[in-house]
């Protein structure tokens, strides 16, 4: 299709200015976090100055921003195994076995996405306090007790995009293999899993990116011991003054790896945050 | 798992009953074999069934229960007050002000997202260079954590020293202190929003532009149809079942709103920012209201789940899902 | 080794009808049996069910009187080629012929002797340390051949392993797989929809429609004594000309056969089918090979012009409008005739089918 170039000139000028619109402030804020105290705030903005670490060693050890990064590891990438465990069967069950739910029960998991998470994460909070008065099992403020309520948007998700990848395959490439000599979870594990390995990989990366953004879940189950660090960013805010250079680097602490991550997944990121209903 | 155990059983059974004609005669273990045949799906869907019942449903069923009681996290005593919990919300001022304001995000934020999304993804088709590079650029929006574009913004939108108003005084503008006063604190937010979500938008539609089939477009051009008339009558159908997803997406997450507001205005000035998430979450934990709280989210969910399930009748007229 | 199918039944859950309808049958060791029939009639799911991977609902399967019927697939002693699938994308050529024999822990210096044994059995020694990516189509369905081999399975199944596969490798491939069974002797069963390729490679073809069995015999038996007006419309192409029609007796004993437009005698062979069948309604058959071209008006004729002429190489299939019907007809290529000739058509009667037009069966049984 031939464009005409005046079109294509007013497209240019318009997508310049989006784009100059997205990059500009993420941009410009993470210049901060680069700069020294005294000039964190300044108007007009200073441009030019001698880059620092002293914000990050601040937030790192000063304010145990490290303790916050460990957190924040610990339950995206738990919250991602668990998901990813418990997903892979199920995902793999519907992409293959015709049986007479599973039409429903896929639509199910699609409406769980429509769940605002104060609608689960309010009672999780009374149960996890009825839990450790009453019976005294305690997951308030654990590991565990995050991980497990993740999986309310994780799991869903995790199913949602392995079927479609699973389904991108014959089901004769199993069923050859037990024919050949083995079952089918052994058929599953030499065969399938190492061809359906990208898109695993896709689903995991995708998976992290929101239980690693997670914010209000957290809010309200996460205590001292499990702090992640999107609740401690909002820490730098609610005091006398806005320490602005402690915050971006905080903010480029949470940032820089899912902006990595998304690099490496753009290909698959739409299947993944359309739930892979397209297709 | 099944098969293996399945097999062996069965061996022994071929050494055994060889004679056997029918089902009905077949021993216990051959019968074994066949139900995990045939009911071998749930083998593999019933662990993760178990924890989404577990982690969805019953604090679903657990909210309802509590908005029946009166249940403080003060109080022991847990009197049962039948519908007393949704009344009170529903005749609660500060409860309809943010179910109302909700409601403002969800109608801008979508529809501006949307048409802003839509216009990108049109756009993007016009250019050859750089497509990738923009690409990139307009992702990032989306995977930040909401709660870091909230801050990263108030600091763009500071009044003394942010980067818009310096950027407006270049021209002459004086400042502006959009997030302090109720009448563009709500519309500053939703802009916001509109930031982080527009590529969303834009990337779905532009993926699903990528799916047409191309015979529909080209046989119209050679039949001389306006490049209008293909867009309002090829392309805009064609494209319905993604429009729905696109819409349908950002309805669902237009209506949690939290962090965003949380960090950028925590609901103020006078309640004019305070959405739905926001004010239940100030009802449970700040003034410890928790029936009240339940009984509002159970209203909030009816209140989503009756707006997506005409969206989604609306798509899966479109779509064969599943 | 011979394979037993007794009163095999088995339903999906989203079908009302069942896919395979209690079929009864007989393959004899060392066979090459063909399953044909048209998609949706049951052949495959035949064919997983002795596989292993659908399990059926009632019946029983046995191999060399071993019961199968409850055995998980990898133990049923069977190797089987897929349609859509060859090569397993993460192993190369080598890998994957070895895999199955990893199955059954052998030992590695057994496994690579056998491996290469059975590559250079179907022609593809050379390719071994080759990835899937560098494999051409009919390669990668090689490897799927030998993968089957290696385990040197008690019976062969093919799900349409060559429909994939361009005309040319097709054909190639097809003569292959056919002396792989003379040099093996195994017992093969075939799944395809192509009646050509059942022709050729069977050595008994079983016509499948609707779940049922319609018709067993050696390829000549199903082409020239169809038991039934599908197995006659089925097999054979181009298709059967076909028509409905009514009995007539005929003074002196003889029987008449009322078509649309026109009317035949019908030779003695049909009598004793026909003997009650007098004012009934029949479905008559002919091969387009069987039509003669003739010059001289006679018995069993009818005149009428040519209306299309499709050339197939050494011979011509034309179109002829005669008596308000069209008629398929092949000729040689140096008798063809133009559009819009004249011509007469002569049904011989040694070469005509009858069917009840009630229940579609042969009033004629040729194979006794």
């Amino acid at each position: 299709m031939r464009v005409p170039t005046s079109e294509r000139v007013f497209a240019y000028v318009i997508l310049i200015v989006m784009a100059m619109l997205v990059i500009a402030p993420v941009l410009a804020g993470s210049i901060t976090a680069f700069k020294p105290q005294i000039i964190w705030v300044s108007s007009p903005p200073t441009w030019v100055f001698e880059p620092t670490l002293e914000n990050f060693e601040f937030v790192f050890f000063t304010r145990k921003g490290w303790v916050y990064l460990r957190n924040s590891l610990i339950i995206s990438i738990g919250s991602v195994a668990v998901a990813l465990l418990l997903g892979v069967p199920a995902a793999y069950a519907f992409a293959r076995f015709r049986f007479r739910s599973s039409k429903a029960l896929m639509q199910w998991l699609i409406s769980l996405r429509m769940i605002p998470p104060i609608v689960v994460g309010l009672p999780f909070y009374a149960m996890f306090l009825y839990l450790e008065r009453g019976l005294g099992i305690g997951l308030r403020d654990t590991f565990p007790g995050l991980i497990i309520t993740y999986q309310t948007f994780l799991l869903p998700l995790v199913i949602w995009m392995m079927r479609g990848y699973f389904a991108e395959l014959p089901a004769a490439m199993e069923e050859s293999a037990m024919v050949e000599g083995y079952t089918r979870l052994g058929a599953l594990w030499r065969v399938v899993l190492p061809v359906v390995f990208p898109g695993i990989v896709a689903t995991a990366i995708l998976n992290f990116i929101f239980a690693w953004n997670e914010f209000f879940l957290a809010l309200i189950l996460a205590g001292n011991r499990t702090s992640t660090l999107p609740m401690t960013a909002g820490t730098y805010i609610v005091r006398t003054r806005v320490e602005w250079g402690n915050l971006f680097a905080v903010n480029m602490i949470i940032m820089a790896p899912v902006i990595v991550l998304t690099i490496i997944l753009r290909r698959q990121l739409v299947k993944g945050l359309t739930f892979g209903i397209l297709e | 798992m099944s098969t293996r155990r399945g097999g062996s059983l069965v061996n022994i059974k071929y050494m055994f009953h060889s004679d056997i004609a029918d089902n009905q005669g077949k021993p216990f273990s051959t019968r074994l074999y066949q139900l995990t045949q045939r009911r071998r799906h749930w083998f593999f869907i019933a662990p993760a069934l178990i924890i989404l019942l577990l982690v969805v449903i019953y604090p679903i069923i657990f909210s309802t229960g509590v908005s029946l009681f009166r249940v403080t996290f003060a109080s022991q005593s847990r009197p049962f007050v039948g519908l007393q919990n949704f009344e009170r919300m529903l005749g609660n001022d500060d409860f309809i002000q943010s179910a109302f304001n909700t409601l403002y995000y969800v109608v801008f934020s979508v529809s501006g997202s949307f048409l802003l999304g839509f216009a990108v993804a049109l756009l993007i088709r016009r250019i050859t260079a750089g497509v990738e590079l923009l690409r990139l650029i307009l992702i990032i929006p989306i995977t930040m954590a909401p709660i870091v574009v909230g801050l990263m913004w108030n600091w763009m939108l500071d009044p003394l020293f942010g980067l818009v108003n310096w950027f407006l005084g270049l021209f002459g503008i004086p400042g502006q202190t959009m997030l302090a006063h109720a009448s563009t604190a709500r519309l500053t937010v939703v802009l916001v929003d509109i930031w982080q979500w527009y590529p969303l938008v834009f990337l779905i539609i532009e993926a699903g532009m990528a799916t047409l089939p191309r015979a529909p477009f080209e046989s119209a051009r050679l039949e001389g149809v306006s490049s209008w008339m293909i867009f309002r009558r090829l392309t805009l159908p064609m494209l319905r079942p993604v429009i729905l997803v696109a819409l349908l997406l950002r309805t669902v997450d237009a209506f949690r709103t939290f962090d965003i507001v949380r960090v950028m205005t925590d609901g103020g000035p006078h309640l004019t920012t305070e959405t739905l998430s926001l004010y239940l979450y100030r009802t449970a934990f700040t003034f410890s209201k928790l029936s009240r709280a339940a009984a509002g989210s159970i209203l909030m969910l009816l209140f989503i789940g009756l707006i997506s399930a005409l969206m989604f009748r609306y798509l899966y007229r479109d779509v064969e899902m599943g | 080794m011979k394979v037993l199918l007794q009163n095999l039944v088995k339903r999906f859950a989203d079908s009302d009808r069942a896919a395979v309808n209690n079929i009864n049958l007989v393959i004899e060791a060392g066979e090459l049996a063909v399953l044909l029939g048209p998609s949706g009639c049951g052949k495959t799911t035949t064919l997983r069910m002795i596989a292993g991977l659908e399990q059926p609902d009632s019946g029983r399967i046995t191999i060399a009187e071993r019961d199968i019927t409850d055995l998980a697939p990898k133990d049923r002693r069977v190797a089987m080629v897929f349609q859509n699938f060859s090569m397993y994308p993460t192993m190369n050529v080598y890998d994957n012929i070895a895999f199955p024999l990893h199955a059954v822990k052998m030992k590695r210096g057994e496994i690579d002797r056998t491996v290469r044994e059975v590559a250079a059995l179907v022609n593809i020694d050379h390719l071994l340390e080759r990835s899937v990516r560098q494999v051409s189509g009919g390669e990668a369905q090689r490897v799927a051949l030998a993968r089957a081999m290696v385990r040197r399975p008690e019976v062969f199944l093919m799900d349409e392993p060559l429909s994939n596969l361009d005309a040319k490798l097709r054909v190639q491939l097809r003569a292959e797989i056919k002396r792989l069974h003379q040099d093996t002797g195994t017992t093969f069963i075939f799944v395809t929809h192509d009646q050509e390729e059942a022709m050729t490679l069977g050595d008994k073809i079983i016509v499948m429609n609707n779940g049922d069995i319609q018709q067993v015999g050696r390829p000549h038996e199903v082409f020239f004594g169809p038991r039934n007006a599908f197995v006659a419309n089925f097999v054979g192409t181009p298709s059967m000309n076909m028509l409905p029609g009514v009995v007539r007796n005929e003074n002196g004993g003889g029987y008449r056969l009322q078509l649309p437009g026109f009317d035949l005698s019908l030779p003695a062979r049909f009598h004793d089918g026909l003997a009650a069948m007098a004012g009934n309604r029949v479905i008559w058959g002919i091969r387009p090979e069987a039509i003669r071209l003739v010059a001289e008006p006679g018995e069993n004729c009818v005149s009428g012009e040519v209306e299309l002429v499709e050339a197939l190489g050494s011979r011509d299939l034309i179109f002829v409008r005669a008596a308000e019907q069209l008629f398929g007809v092949i000729v040689d290529a140096q008798e063809s005739l133009a559009v819009g000739a004249p011509c007469r058509l002569h049904f011989a009667g040694g070469q005509m089918h009858l069917f009840d037009a009630e229940n579609e069966r042969s009033l004629l049984s040729l194979t006794k």
